[in-house]
């Protein structure tokens, strides 16, 4: 199979009870270049360590046991999810929305034209690539603010609300000096050279959202 | 009355009775009128009238005449008329001892009696013309009616009389022979000994000797008995006529009606007479004094007498016609075609016809027969209009079962979309791969080759999915055959198995190895068992996905025959609705028709089988049926029976 088509970056993992419709797919899906991997169950899928490199799951929304919905719930509470493209023997709006709802990349029927399969696929893997460079900056950055002290992040949040250090300094009622202090340690330790930098950061983590519009989880 | 009387006696029967009663009541009413009529007459009293006959009473033509004059009188006058009768019987008692005791007699008992008019009959003699007016008031009318070829005699002077004196048609009769047995040679002439009977007889040789060619033989010296022996061996050329016998030479007396009863069965010919009466017991006939025609000329000369005309007015008639009258019985007897009958030849005792001699009778039956016929094509036109609804009804539920088999197929249809849509999927992908692979340069045809192996196989299975439901959608009529269970529950779980997996129910079937098979109708079978599986499943939304299961049990039982279970483990059905889940129309579905349950028993029962059920709220429910065994035929091909 490797003498087919231009290789192409990312896995494509498909799940799907239906031996026959399986093998189709991956079959197409090899030929056009993916790298494949096909499960018989939900179960089989997750039984296997989640991959390093960019991919996307394609599955059936009807199997027997974990079906396609509760899948999708298990992939999204996992550290790396992947996107989904759900194929169906025929889908019903409930299923549909539940599914578009829930972060699905796209809803199929079995017999869509291969172009909007392949669309869908290549959507997939490109969002799941992104959102690994993002999780791979925000674990970075995260791990950055963890350094912080608790003071730090004391001077940290005020500091992206735009007060000037004397204002922080009367607001926490320590010196000015040591307001410089604490915001020399933290670009240093964030590695950040602008305030509009520090902020920018701030906002991407999430870290001092208010809580009702960052649920946790 | 008469009339009354008169249809009394020519009616029988229940038809009759009834024609009777309605005439009778016209009558009643019609008599008022009468008796108005009869008030205003000039004469309303009661006329008296004496009937004497000469011979005793009942010989044929007396009766006949009797008959005629009371009829025509009654028809001829208003008045009421009273008759006396009364009959010397003078062959018998030829004495002139007994004329005068009769005269005597009749004095006695009429003197005072206030008669109006009195009527002689007379065929031996003329003898009571001389005895009976001494008896009788100078004054009284009378009407002699005569019948015999003795020379009238003279009458007593003054006696207001008239009547009439009918000779018999010796000739007619004797040209009548001729005329009806052309071929005959001798005529053997039989007669009696009184002064009547020669007088016919000497009338007879006269004519006879006028006929030429023809032998005439005169048995008139013999008894009777010897004529009857020796009419038994005459010659087929020969005939006999009758004349009148009042006696022969053993002088016993004896009549003309009595000789022909004796002589015309036996005889080995025909044998003719003069007077009608003597037609009936065996002659052929002849051109015969009508007696009948007699007595109602005399019964108008007596009406115009006791009317008031003088008697002695009245001419006396002197008549010698004949009526040509024949015996059909003997006709045949004889082997003479009717078609040598004169034309105005009177035919006696033709066998009436059915419809003239019974025609009260054939109306009743008939009448009879169209009422019955009437009620029958009503009961037949009752039964096909019942039987037309019937089997209105049997379609209709035929009907009905396969629009509960279609709607329970579109309980199916997402299920069955899915169903295809996986194998044309598949078809569509493997499709698209090929492309790519035959597009590769090299080609990979080795690809290509599993791939179109592969689409073979997907569209196989897309067509077993159609033919699976197309059987459940198309046929209608039970049709029995072999039934193997095991086959047939996984089919139909086949069908119900997307549906299952899309609610997440766990499909289980429990099948001894060695199953029996059963016999019935595949689709219906299948019909029900599909209907329980949706039904099950139906039962189990309420409860956790995880918990959800159906068990499809099949065994063979003790008697042989095959049980099929399917058991949810839903909240089981409230006793309330147990009761009613197999009546038609019983639903707690929001979308449910209520007919899957009462078809499916309908289908069961067709089979001979029966299904039940068991439900409790803690193991859910379990619907039973049971089918009779291969080769056991109890399922009636055709329509499906009624519902209950």
């Amino acid at each position: 199979m490797s003498d087919t088509h231009t290789k192409k970056t990312g896995t494509v993992f498909i799940v799907d009870d239906d031996t026959s419709f399986l093998r189709s797919v991956s079959r197409l899906l090899t030929a056009v270049g993916y790298s494949v991997e096909a499960f018989m169950s939900a179960h089989e899928f997750l039984a296997r360590p989640a991959p390093e490199q960019p991919g996307c799951v394609v599955a059936d929304l009807q199997m027997p046991g974990i079906n396609g919905l509760q899948l999708q719930e298990l992939l999204r509470k996992s550290e790396n999810p992947l996107p989904m493209i759900f194929l169906t023997g025929q889908g019903d709006i409930p299923s549909t929305v539940s599914a578009m709802r829930s972060g699905a990349e796209d809803f199929l029927t079995k017999r869509a034209p291969k172009e909007e399969l392949l669309a869908a696929v290549e959507r997939a893997l490109a969002r799941d690539a992104r959102e690994r460079q993002q999780r791979l900056r925000l674990r970075e950055l995260s791990g950055r603010l963890a350094e912080l002290s608790v003071r730090e992040k004391e001077v940290l949040s005020h500091v992206v609300r735009g007060m000037m250090n004397k204002e922080i300094a009367a607001v926490l009622g320590i010196n000015l000096r040591t307001v410089k202090l604490h915001r020399t340690n933290i670009t240093r330790k964030l590695n950040v050279q602008s305030v509009a930098e520090l902020t920018r950061l701030v906002d991407e983590t999430g870290l001092f959202k208010t809580p009702s519009a960052n649920p946790p989880g | 009355m008469i009339p009354l009387k008169h249809l009394c006696s020519r009616f029988r029967g229940t038809l009759a009775i009834a024609l009777f009663l309605a005439v009778g009541g016209v009558c009643l009413v019609a008599s008022p009128g009468r008796a108005q009529n009869a008030g205003g007459g000039d004469s309303t009293h009661t006329k008296r009238v004496l009937l004497i006959f000469s011979e005793t009473r009942d010989l044929p033509g007396n009766v006949m005449m009797e008959q005629a004059v009371r009829v025509q009188m009654l028809k001829c006058t208003t008045n009421r008329i009273e008759f006396f009768i009364e009959s010397m019987d003078a062959s018998r008692f030829p004495n002139p001892q007994h004329y005068r005791l009769f005269g005597d007699y009749i004095r006695n008992k009429y003197t005072g009696q206030n008669l109006d008019l009195v009527m002689m009959f007379m065929t031996r003699d003329f003898t009571l013309t001389q005895e009976l007016p001494a008896a009788l008031a100078g004054n009284l009318p009378s009407i002699l009616v005569v019948v015999n070829d003795l020379p009238v005699p003279e009458l007593p002077n003054g006696r207001p009389f008239t009547g009439i004196v009918q000779r018999f048609d010796v000739q007619g009769t004797i040209q009548f022979i001729f005329h009806l047995q052309p071929q005959t040679r001798r005529v053997v002439v039989v007669g009696g000994t009184s002064l009547a009977d020669q007088a016919v007889m000497a009338r007879i040789a006269e004519t006879a000797r006028s006929v030429a060619g023809v032998d005439f033989e005169f048995w008139t010296n013999r008894p009777v008995a010897e004529v009857y022996r020796a009419a038994r061996s005459l010659p087929e050329d020969t005939v006999i006529l009758l004349g009148t016998v009042h006696g022969d030479v053993t002088t016993q007396p004896v009549y003309t009606s009595q000789v022909v009863q004796m002589l015309a069965p036996a005889a080995s010919v025909p044998v003719y007479v003069l007077g009608d009466g003597l037609i009936g017991s065996g002659a052929l006939g002849g051109s015969v004094v009508d007696f009948e025609d007699l007595g109602a000329r005399a019964g108008k000369l007596a009406a115009l007498a006791l009317a008031g005309t003088p008697a002695s007015r009245l001419p006396v008639e002197l008549k010698s016609n004949g009526v040509p009258m024949v015996d059909w019985r003997a006709l045949q007897r004889w082997h003479i075609t009717p078609g040598r009958l004169p034309a105005d030849c009177v035919v006696g005792y033709r066998p009436l016809s059915m419809w003239s001699s019974h025609w009260e009778l054939i109306l009743f039956v008939v009448a009879g027969f169209l009422a019955q016929a009437i009620t029958i094509a009503a009961l037949l036109l009752l039964r096909r209009r019942q039987r037309r609804a019937e089997a209105e009804i049997l379609k209709q539920r035929t009907e009905l079962a396969h629009v509960a088999r279609v709607s329970t197929m579109g309980q199916l249809a997402s299920a069955l979309t899915h169903e295809l849509n996986q194998p044309l999927g598949a078809i569509l992908r493997n499709a698209e791969a090929a492309e790519i692979y035959l597009q590769a340069d090299p080609p990979n045809l080795k690809e290509v080759h599993a791939i179109l192996t592969d689409i073979r196989r997907d569209d196989k299975r897309a067509g077993n999915v159609i033919d699976r439901m197309r059987s459940l959608f198309m046929r209608q009529k039970l049709a029995s055959s072999t039934l193997d269970l095991r086959d047939l529950v996984e089919d139909t779980i086949a069908m119900a198995r997307p549906d299952a997996v899309a609610r997440q129910v766990k499909v289980k079937v429990e099948i001894p190895p060695h199953l029996p098979p059963a016999q019935g109708d595949r689709v219906h079978v299948q019909q029900v068992l599909l209907n329980l599986i949706l039904n099950g499943m139906d039962a189990m939304n309420a409860i956790p996905k995880s918990r959800r299961s159906l068990v499809v049990g099949v065994l063979a039982t003790k008697n042989g025959n095959l049980q099929v279970t399917v058991s949810d483990c839903g909240t089981g059905i409230s006793p309330d609705n147990a009761v009613h889940v197999f009546e038609p129309f019983f639903t707690t579905k929001s979308k449910g028709m209520g007919m899957g349950l009462a078809i499916s028993r309908t289908i069961i029962e067709a089979h001979g089988g029966e299904i039940w059920m068991h439900s409790s709220a803690m193991d859910g429910t379990t619907f039973t049926f049971i089918l009779p065994p291969a080769g056991c035929e109890k399922i009636k091909p055709g329509d499906l029976p009624a519902l209950p």
